[in-house]
């Protein structure tokens, strides 16, 4: 009996800090990111510079979608990376989340436009279909097929770890 | 240059911290009366140092010292002062900064309180300093509170998290971290009995009082994060298993079953190795719960930044006291033995029935908030374990922990009661119970079993102590008032919560301003909508004017906020309460067609959940200030 207490007492927290330790330490872990596979919703949004309707079909391709806001600090930290992204030659749309167009504008101004089209949905419905929780998000379409969802962030360590492996599978871009 | 001085101070603390802790536990004479009183002085300059250190960088954060960079990143100019103290505690660093003064808090009043003679008060104290040590090297390695921005400071600061705006959230994590960290104290007497090996020694009474002072705060502290839950997330409920509620739960678990053991064990010397063990648990969860909160192990609202490194510290840091504490126990495991048999039907009796059911608990609990993390890890696929899985476990365990109780306040310490089924307190709660619950049934027409059986188990449990009660006013017989009053609260808080769940309802409805719409006996009539404009955010301020079937109409307004600085969205609920039920609105989004989503709930006897958990805090602190519990 005292034996089997003993071993208890000792195994069963060895067997947690042990998995915790696994868990931790296991590099491919990123919260942040789903992969589950979905049509892009259908949506029709108005564009932010020009007011011209974008619908579904507008867009082509593979692309990335990128979820931003002027009120989104984190977006500053982010913008540096898409500028290099989209100068690389990877498209990157833009999806202005419930802001207001004029500060939407202004902060392109300041920080550079890395977008090649610009979705504004003020009141967040696409993004509420796309399951978007904040700014920044990431989402990366295949052929009208999202493959890809990062919730944060993005920058070299991300895009590497998280979208490159899906661009490599499906040969992207 | 003040900043400096404030860094420095806490660096010396950990310099002393590590003395004490050297020389209390590695000297050989550590009892004798010159050591221990230099151990004690020693502590008390540690201690003041790190308590100046935070002192200053309370100073810090009141001044608006924007060179501090996480007060920077986490306070504004704007902020009222009372919140720039606050967010000290909004983020991981100045909150770490904050649980480890009130670690070393708890031993400077241990340190003043007990006398030096006591035989485990040197190794004790050398157990919590060694433990502060431990994690004032992890907040200055890792997590930093006194890092600069240098040269040029920001002007303004990032401005708090919104949501952290607030009195109550004021108050819950500094309480909870109060109740967390004090169960170093038992803790680190168990440890210190284990050191020295000497069975005579009663470290049990010597924890008692601060056992379940460190239990109240843990206590009053998940409540207060509950309510905070309820109004300000707006997440319209008392609980939500979210895995920090859990972590928070465990450690609570735990604590309640190792006060009952204690008390055995005070008594008669028995369920000892059961108490040490869950003197360790306890302590070890409460660190378990830092772990998962800091380490960004688990999503959750509570969880800060995700650093793995920090993470592996924890791991390690808190394998290492675990691993000490059972290699310890399991060392000395032959030499406490407690000797005697325990009688059927006694009170120690159903006090190990009870540590058995506990400990189902706390590895359900355990088991929920890790099984998702393993399976994902081993599967690549996320699970979520919910309310389903706990209810499926808590009802039963809790309603018979509950049927036992009220047998046991019967019994007697060493003797088995004679079970008398018709003796008048038994027979007659248990009619009055099943006669409730009868009724339950059939006026609220419902055939659910487990809200139906925890109803029958609170009342079994408040019928019974009402006759103590009635004992103690007309027969002067003696009651413990700790044990009526926190057993009752558990009835209470059983039946409030059945009654809960079996009658609040809730309801998303569209409404079109200047028109009503009805739900349930309430009618509802939106009256108007507006922009307001504040000095750090802006809101959308809807007008309700609400009327219940009595006539009586109140006012709410529900507010959407969306705060400037990190451009935050919240949602203000707007909360009518009454005695027995609340009425809770928040707006979502206008629709197409110009009407607002208006989410209606009504929850009743929210109120009386809450109330009876801090009742049942509230019969601690007559516990901790009564004198006849010294024995």
């Amino acid at each position: 009996m005292n034996i089997l207490l003993k071993l208890i007492v000792l195994i069963v927290p060895a067997i947690f800090i042990f998995l915790f330790f696994i868990i931790l330490t296991n590099e491919d872990v990123y919260p942040g990111a789903d992969y589950d596979q979905f049509e892009l919703p259908d949506f029709e949004l108005k564009d932010l510079d020009d007011s011209k309707r974008i619908s579904i079909d507008f867009i082509e391709g593979d692309y990335v979608l990128n979820v931003w806001a002027s009120w989104c600090i984190t977006c500053i930290v982010e913008h540096p990376y898409l500028m290099n992204l989209s100068k690389t030659g990877v498209p990157v749309i833009g999806l202005n989340y419930k802001d207001e167009k004029q500060d939407a504008i202004v902060w392109l101004k300041k920080y550079g436009n890395p977008y090649q089209t610009i979705l504004h949905d003020y009141k967040g419905n696409l993004a509420l279909d796309l399951g978007v929780t904040g700014a920044p998000e990431t989402f990366l379409i295949n052929n009208g097929e999202i493959v890809a969802h990062y919730q944060g962030e993005v920058n070299d360590r991300i895009w590497n770890d998280v979208f490159m492996p899906i661009i490599k599978d499906r040969e992207m871009f | 240059m003040i900043i400096e001085i404030s860094h420095f101070l806490s660096i010396l603390a950990t310099g002393l911290f590590f003395l004490v802790g050297y020389f209390s536990i590695f000297t050989p004479s550590s009892n004798s009366s010159y050591l221990s009183s230099l151990i004690t002085r020693t502590y008390s300059q540690g201690f003041f140092f790190l308590f100046f250190s935070f002192l200053i960088y309370v100073w810090l954060a009141i001044t608006d010292n924007f060179n501090v960079e996480y007060i920077a990143n986490h306070s504004n100019t704007a902020l009222p002062t009372f919140y720039k103290i606050t967010s000290i505690w909004s983020a991981h660093e100045g909150s770490m900064f904050l649980w480890i003064v009130f670690l070393s808090l708890w031993g400077f009043i241990f340190n003043i309180r007990v006398n030096n003679n006591e035989i485990l008060k040197p190794k004790s104290m050398g157990i919590i300093s060694f433990i502060l040590v431990g994690f004032l090297v992890f907040l200055l390695a890792t997590s930093n509170p006194f890092v600069t921005i240098l040269p040029i400071p920001p002007l303004n600061g990032a401005d708090i998290n919104p949501v952290l705006q607030d009195p109550a959230l004021a108050i819950h994590p500094p309480t909870l971290y109060l109740g967390y960290v004090g169960f170093v104290i038992p803790f680190a007497c168990a440890i210190a009995f284990l050191l020295h090996g000497d069975a005579e020694i009663n470290w049990e009474a010597l924890v008692k009082k601060w056992s379940v002072s460190a239990w109240v705060f843990l206590t009053i502290g998940i409540t207060l994060g509950s309510w905070w839950a309820y109004y300000e997330l707006g997440w319209g409920g008392y609980w939500f298993w979210d895995p920090v509620e859990n972590v928070a739960l465990m450690p609570w678990l735990a604590a309640t079953a190792f006060i009952h053991s204690l008390g055995v064990s005070i008594k008669s010397s028995q369920l000892r190795i059961w108490t040490i063990l869950l003197s360790i648990l306890v302590f070890s969860l409460s660190l378990f719960g830092a772990f998962i909160v800091r380490s960004g192990i688990i999503d959750s609202v509570h969880s800060f930044a995700n650093d793995p490194d920090r993470g592996l510290y924890l791991l390690g840091f808190i394998g290492l006291i675990v691993f000490i504490s059972v290699f310890l126990f399991v060392w000395r495991l032959s030499s406490i033995k407690s000797s005697s048999v325990i009688k059927k039907f006694s009170k120690q009796s159903f006090i190990s029935i009870n540590n058995i059911l506990f400990g189902t608990l706390i590895f359900s609990v355990m088991l929920g908030v890790t099984y998702p993390l393993i399976y994902e890890f081993l599967f690549d696929q996320k699970i979520s374990v919910g309310a389903p899985f706990y209810n499926a476990i808590f009802i039963p365990v809790v309603v018979l922990a509950s049927i036992f109780l009220f047998f046991s306040v019967d019994s007697k310490w060493s003797r088995s009661i004679n079970f008398e089924f018709f003796t008048a307190p038994i027979f007659l709660s248990a009619v009055l119970s099943l006669a409730l619950t009868f009724f339950v049934m059939q006026f609220f027409n419902t055939q659910s079993i487990s809200i139906l059986a925890s109803i029958f188990a609170g009342s079994l449990i408040i019928f019974r102590y009402i006759y103590e009660i009635i004992n103690f006013l007309f027969k002067k017989k003696y009651v413990n008032p700790f044990s009526v009053i926190a057993h009752m609260s558990l009835g209470l808080l059983l039946v409030s919560i059945s009654f809960n769940s079996l009658l609040s309802t809730e309801r998303a409805l569209s409404i079109d301003i200047n028109s009503t719409e009805e739900y349930k006996d309430l009618k509802i009539f939106f009256e108007d909508i507006g922009v307001e404009n504040n000095s750090n955010y802006d809101s959308i301020q809807a007008s309700f004017l609400v009327e219940d079937q009595n006539g009586r109409a109140f006012n709410l307004k529900p507010e959407k906020r969306r705060y400037f600085t990190r451009g935050q969205i919240t949602t203000e609920t707007a909360i009518h309460v009454t005695a027995l039920r609340d009425i809770y609105i928040t707006i979502g989004d206008q629709l197409d067609d110009g009407s607002w989503v208006v989410n209606v709930q009504i929850n009743y006897l929210i109120r009386w959940i809450w109330f009876s958990a801090l009742l049942m805090g509230f019969a601690g602190i007559i516990l901790v200030f009564s004198n006849r519990a010294k024995a």
